[in-house]
């Protein structure tokens, strides 16, 4: 380990000299609240922006006071169809007993137009029905006969917030630890041969595997410190904005205390695997730039099981799956986060593969390192 | 008879479909320039590679100051400096940092280390530029900076492989006294060239390789035999 330790410390040294590097965990500080503040502001403006409806003929009586309580602007137009086609976000023709409503479904502005729209014929519609009902002596109630009470077992908030995190947490977390260490990876392995040093690093008399137990060490080391940073990064954004669903601008999202030490331990893991694998990768080329070529591919790799959350938020599988590198990871977290809790087996099997993959990766790396053709090639 | 530095003994290596070394022998002695000649590819950089262990000969063996490079090869590399035309630096560490990581790595630490580091810093007239990054130095500097960190741990054993090939006319001198001084000081030399004049100077003995073979050895004065100089000697071995 003495040799391994020379190593770490050198190449510690050499990262945080390194521009490149820096930069790249710089910008994984500012980008995610930046990220999340644009997607605070966009979100906060389709909710409270006002959308324009184009009607012809009569508006029932108390409807147009309805609509323009909830954002839409009504502005009378000859030919509803042909205004919703690029004047308008809707446009609606009132004629007795029927409404016709036209718009176009590949603008999100018209689809959201929409919504508000049915959602305010339907409560019209009903107390329409109610107030006729009445007239007639006849209780209301009836239109109701099964009364729904919900009884949420978590704050609404709670599960908006966590639904957010579920997704984002796990995703950041995986492709920061990722790009975080690629500059430190290929430095450390094809920038050795691109700058002659390897030659005279090899001549040593410290065991090939323990330098490179160095460099794995200290490219974990610096892509845990991104993840570190964008992460911390992101909570202290949270702490400013309020996101969609959170409701009131108190209510900040949170991490719930089973998900840090879950979150922990897979960052270590996944930190070691994709250390080696960056490096072994970095190995085979000759350049910092062949480098580049060969471990863009990971991040693509690893980018849909990273995500998979954001396709299927539901995703349930069979505990086969959570052999799966990055999947497991991803699942297992997102069941921190959303119910507190972690299932023990789904978290043994993900904890036994992500060794695995760390323990093939590292035999890889270990393999390219001490190849001949790593000098006469 | 005192033990051999370096021992060479039917050395073969074949790199891909080129069979680089044929069975080549010599020994090199403690306190000679011993001189590996030859054209472009006649072995000369693999031999030196197969001494320090870093490529594995396919038969043969090599053995310094009696440890085999397969049997003992970190007890090889503790006893061997090696310097090359490719000059490898860390270009964000300093000049003394570049040092100390290649010292710590032999094993160096303490108040030794500083004084090998200060004592070898001295000697190669490396002061003014210690401290200042490698990425800044000019080629000779980077060139002292190489040959340090190879002496660094005191080594019985080293060699030189075409050091000046890139180094202009004063960096190339003081790297051939360094060579002559240590030479002094017992220790064996190993020099790579395929510049004639220099190693006529500078060798006490040499081998010239040739497409893998072992065409011409022994004292420098022999190889040259009857030939105007060495350079006349070698184009007549390699021509014919």
């Amino acid at each position: 380990m003495h040799w391994a330790w020379i190593v770490l410390k050198k190449e510690l040294t050499e990262v945080l000299r390194d521009r490149r590097t820096l930069l790249a965990i710089g910008l994984a500080a500012l980008a995610t609240p930046l990220v999340l503040f644009v997607v605070s502001q966009v979100s906060s403006r389709t909710a409270t922006q006002t959308y324009t409806v184009g009607y012809s003929g009569d508006i029932p009586t108390g409807l147009d006071i309805l609509l323009r309580a909830t954002g839409l602007a009504l502005e009378a137009v000859p030919d509803p169809a042909a205004a919703a086609r690029l004047q308008v976000d809707l446009g609606v023709s009132f004629r007795p007993g029927e409404i016709d409503e036209y718009y176009d479904p590949t603008r999100q502005s018209a689809q959201i137009a929409d919504i508000r729209l049915q959602t305010i014929l339907g409560q019209y519609d009903a107390a329409q029905a109610a107030a006729a009902l009445k007239d007639r002596g006849i209780d209301p109630g009836i239109l109701t006969p099964l009364k729904l009470v919900a009884h949420p077992l978590s704050s609404p908030v709670k599960a908006a917030s966590n639904a957010f995190l579920s997704f984002f947490l796990p995703y950041i977390l995986i492709t920061m630890i990722l790009t975080g260490g690629f500059s430190a990876a290929l430095d450390s392995s094809a920038g050795e041969r691109e700058r002659r040093t390897l030659e005279g690093l090899l001549l040593t008399p410290a065991p090939r595997s323990q330098l490179l137990l160095g460099k794995i060490a200290a490219i974990t080391i610096v892509s845990l410190a991104a993840a570190v940073v964008a992460i911390g990064s992101m909570f202290v954004a949270l702490t400013q904005i309020s996101l969609p669903g959170s409701g009131a601008a108190s209510n900040h999202i949170t991490l719930s205390p089973t998900a840090v030490p879950v979150m922990v331990g897979l960052a270590l893991l996944i930190a070691f695997s994709f250390s080696s694998v960056t490096l072994a990768l970095g190995t085979l080329a000759k350049s910092f730039r062949q480098g580049q070529a060969y471990v863009t591919p990971l991040y693509f790799v690893t980018i849909l099981p990273a995500s998979i959350i954001l396709f299927i938020p539901d995703f349930n599988p069979s505990l086969a799956y959570y052999l799966i590198p990055i999947l497991n990871a991803v699942l297992v977290l997102r069941d921190a986060i959303v119910h507190d809790s972690v299932s023990w087996p789904a978290l043994t099997v993900t904890t036994i593969s992500l060794l695995a993959t760390g323990a093939l990766s590292w035999v890889a790396a270990l393999r390219l390192f001490t190849r001949e053709a790593l000098l006469t090639k | 008879m005192t033990q051999a530095a370096v021992a060479v003994e039917r050395l073969e290596k074949t790199l891909g479909a080129n069979r680089v070394l044929r069975g080549i022998s010599f020994q090199a002695q403690p306190g000679e320039i011993f001189g590996l000649l030859g054209p472009n590819g006649a072995g000369k950089t693999t031999t030196l590679r197969i001494i320090c262990t870093l490529l594995s000969p396919d038969a043969g063996q090599v053995r310094v100051l009696g440890f085999g490079t397969k049997t003992a090869p970190a007890e090889v590399r503790r006893r061997i400096g090696v310097v090359t035309a490719d000059i490898g630096v860390y270009p964000r560490l300093s000049a003394r940092e570049n040092i100390e990581y290649f010292a710590r790595l032999c094993g160096l630490e303490g108040a030794e280390l500083v004084r090998r580091l200060d004592g070898v810093i001295e000697r190669l007239d490396m002061g003014s530029f210690a401290k200042q990054r490698a990425e800044s130095l000019s080629s000779g500097q980077k060139q002292k900076v190489a040959i340090a960190r190879a002496i660094v741990h005191d080594p019985e054993v080293l060699m030189f492989d075409e050091p000046t090939s890139n180094l202009d006319v004063l960096a190339s001198k003081e790297v051939r006294d360094f060579m002559v001084e240590s030479k002094g000081r017992g220790k064996c030399v190993i020099f790579s060239t395929h510049v004639m004049h220099d190693a006529e100077r500078l060798c006490d003995r040499m081998t010239i390789l040739h497409q893998g073979l072992v065409v011409a050895a022994g004292p420098t004065e022999e190889v040259r035999g009857d030939k105007r100089d060495l350079e006349s000697a070698f184009l007549a071995l390699v021509e014919t």
